[in-house]
């Protein structure tokens, strides 16, 4: 018996490893291993104010950060039972698709683009001057700005707290996004076309894990208050928790859903229907997100649009009255499904705080794709090539999985 | 100009501030020019030749074994070892989640927990000699690209040491603590970051540490008098410094 340990995978963000358990050449077990330090995000949540909240926990990771402070912010308006007007919506969705197009666009030119060139990454491309490697960057710039408009920084945005948004975007900032993705309409077919063609990814076999999603109405395809699943099973928000059972495992430090579920651009595209004619396996993930990209950018149109449109008096937050209340939003994350989960006592601070990442949703699908994938490789080169490869094609995002200690059974404070 | 042989790495941490670096994707080319990236796992698959390194940018904090050889081994390699983010200064947030975290681990791992040898995240220069800091959660882009081609030329960049309430009053911005009573943390933050937030209309939150001085009384009874409770305005003045007002 002898394991082959990947370690650091690179390219992707955080820190982790894949172990692939070998037996006479023979590829018996592999182990997606989250290495993260804990962070301990919901432990040290508790006994906060709930209004600190959107702030803190858009720290677990930066490339998700808007999706975080905006989830946060919805599932405390649900515990609350504040009404958030049609104006702050409008501005937070706009600052999702901002997060979803630069965190594509950083998933699929600076971490796989590297891959389908052959080099080890996006500063050789930018060296020779790859064309889809100028472009690329010039999308997720464009995402960058979105984030900018519509949440006051990239990363980390400010824009967001219980109750609505502080401002609107100002009007000639609004404009002048409007001009730029206008002009990016024409140029984003050329530009995504290096992902369109299936033999540019290695051999693959169908599919693992069944597929998970908001079940979304046809204008906003990020929110929703049901999850679906693609064997037709629905469940409320609220039943998340049967759902998505996690365990602890003892090789990773983040844990793990019970069922094997994949969550992810490919999951939402299966919504449509679309995901089951592509080869590719899962490396069709990265052909999902490329249709994702062209809707993310028509949708930002209309969404300037519309706030280009708004009644500049209209109130952006809701009333928010401190008080007990339990709360849940699903929103999905760039990679997948987002949850967060609230309870909050009557002086308003947290009691109960839980967050399942689309990461730690994927381990299972992951760690059977490597499986199903790599049987019968023998040459240790390729197994690990192609490894880090299938692991890339999720889009990981490892500080994400690991905020993961669901403090079950820790008092506030401890 | 020479290029600079250079790692990136991170410990706890968000990967924000490295993520501030790759969103420089204008000058990506012009920080290739300035530096040979020899360690960066998030953005390169290059393995490391483990050679000398004439700068190190570290970001996050420390709370694991591992991460504290990993950075006394780049400490001995690196000429220069920047510190590149709140995690890295104070610990950030990650050190809001108290100093028991046995128990908090015990409670999620059960009898893993020991192999999850973890401790209090602290800063990079409780451990190592810091050359630069980049302060910010994360830092400006400007900062890291100004810091890296400063390097290149031999030279050091110049930070900012003084509150962002100067850069704010150079912007002409409406006071947000003084003339429209939110809680903003300007006075006692060290700027750099053309006062990112107020100039948006959104209140300082404090995040690239404190200034040097800071009046950390009057900053506390000002944001009592907006009408912040007590221990909100402590956990505000605390979250990106680690420190009691
Ligand atoms: S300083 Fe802020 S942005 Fe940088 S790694 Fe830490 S939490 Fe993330
Ligand atoms: S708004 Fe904040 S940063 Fe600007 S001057 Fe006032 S206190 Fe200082």
């Amino acid at each position: 018996m002898k394991t082959l340990h990947l370690e650091p995978l690179t390219r992707v963000e955080g820190h982790g490893r894949v172990e692939l358990v070998l037996e006479g050449g023979e590829l018996l077990e592999a182990r997606v291993a989250l290495l993260e330090a804990p962070r301990l995000f919901e432990g040290l949540l508790l006994g906060r104010s709930f209004a600190e909240v959107p702030a803190l926990v858009c720290r677990i990771c930066a490339i998700c950060s808007s999706v975080h402070r905006v989830t946060a912010a919805a599932a405390l308006e649900d515990a609350l039972g504040v009404e958030v007007p049609a104006a702050a919506w409008r501005v937070r969705d706009l600052l999702l698709v901002g997060g979803h197009i630069e965190s594509h666009a950083l998933h699929l030119f600076c971490l796989v683009l590297p891959d389908l060139a052959g080099v080890p990454s996006v500063l050789e491309l930018l060296r020779e001057d790859h064309p889809a490697a100028r472009g690329g960057l010039a999308l997720k710039a464009l995402g960058n700005r979105i984030q900018e408009v519509a949440g006051g920084r990239a990363i980390h945005p400010v824009n967001v707290e219980v109750g609505g948004v502080l401002r609107l975007p100002e009007r000639s900032v609004l404009e002048g996004l409007r001009d730029d993705l206008a002009a990016w309409e024409a140029r984003l077919p050329s530009v995504l076309e290096p992902f369109g063609d299936p033999a540019g990814y290695p051999p693959s076999s169908p599919v693992v894990g069944v597929g998970l999603c908001v079940k979304a109405s046809a204008e906003v395809l990020l929110r929703g208050e049901t999850l679906a699943l693609a064997d037709g099973r629905e469940v409320p928000v609220e039943g998340y928790h049967g759902l998505l059972s996690e365990q602890p495992s003892s090789y990773s430090n983040a844990k793990r859903a019970g069922e094997v579920l994949l969550t992810g651009a490919l999951a939402r595209q299966g919504r449509e229907g679309l995901a089951d004619s592509w080869p590719g396996g899962i490396h069709a993930n990265n052909a999902a997100q490329t249709l994702e990209l062209a809707w993310a950018l028509e949708r930002a149109r209309r969404l300037v649009d519309a706030l280009l449109d708004a009644d500049p008096a209209a109130p952006l937050a809701g009333a928010v009255r401190p008080g007990a209340g339990v709360g849940t939003a699903a929103i999905e994350a760039p990679r997948g499904l987002l949850i967060h989960h609230y309870a909050i006592d009557d002086l308003g601070r947290v009691a109960v705080a839980d967050i399942v990442t689309p990461t730690a949703v994927n381990q299972g699908a992951m760690e059977g794709q490597l499986l199903a994938d790599l049987k019968g490789v023998d040459d240790e080169e390729e197994l690990r090539a192609r490894a880090e490869r299938i692991v890339r094609a999720y889009d990981p995002c490892i500080s994400c999985a690991v905020h993961v200690l669901n403090v079950g059974g820790c008092k506030p404070g401890g | 100009m020479s290029r600079l042989r250079l790692g990136y790495q991170r410990f706890t941490s968000c990967c924000g501030c490295q993520l501030t670096l790759l969103n420089c994707e204008a000058d990506l080319a012009a920080f290739d020019a300035a530096a040979e990236v020899v360690v960066f796992p998030m953005a390169s698959s290059r393995p490391d030749d483990g050679g000398r390194l004439d700068v190190v940018l570290v970001e996050g904090s420390v709370s694991r074994p591992e991460e504290l050889s990993a950075l006394l081994q780049l400490r001995r390699r690196s000429e220069v070892l920047a510190a590149v983010g709140a995690c890295a200064l104070t610990g950030g947030v990650n050190s809001l989640a108290g100093t028991d975290r046995a128990a908090l681990c015990e409670g999620v791992y059960g009898e893993t927990a020991a192999e999850k040898t973890t401790f209090p995240p602290q800063s990079l220069s409780r451990f190592v000699r810091v050359d630069i800091e980049l302060a910010g959660c994360p830092p400006e882009r400007g900062e890291l690209l100004r810091t890296v081609g400063a390097l290149a030329r031999g030279g050091l960049p110049a930070l900012a040491e003084y509150p962002v309430c100067m850069e704010c009053r150079c912007r002409e911005n409406l006071c947000l603590l003084l003339e429209k009573g939110q809680p903003c943390l300007g006075a006692v933050t060290r700027a750099g970051c053309a006062a990112l937030c107020p100039s948006f209309g959104v209140p300082c939150e404090g995040c690239r540490g404190e200034v040097a001085e800071a009046n950390r009384a009057e900053q506390y009874r000002l944001l009592l008098e907006v009408g912040l409770p007590e221990g909100e305005v402590a956990a505000r003045m605390k979250r990106f410094t680690g420190e009691e007002p």
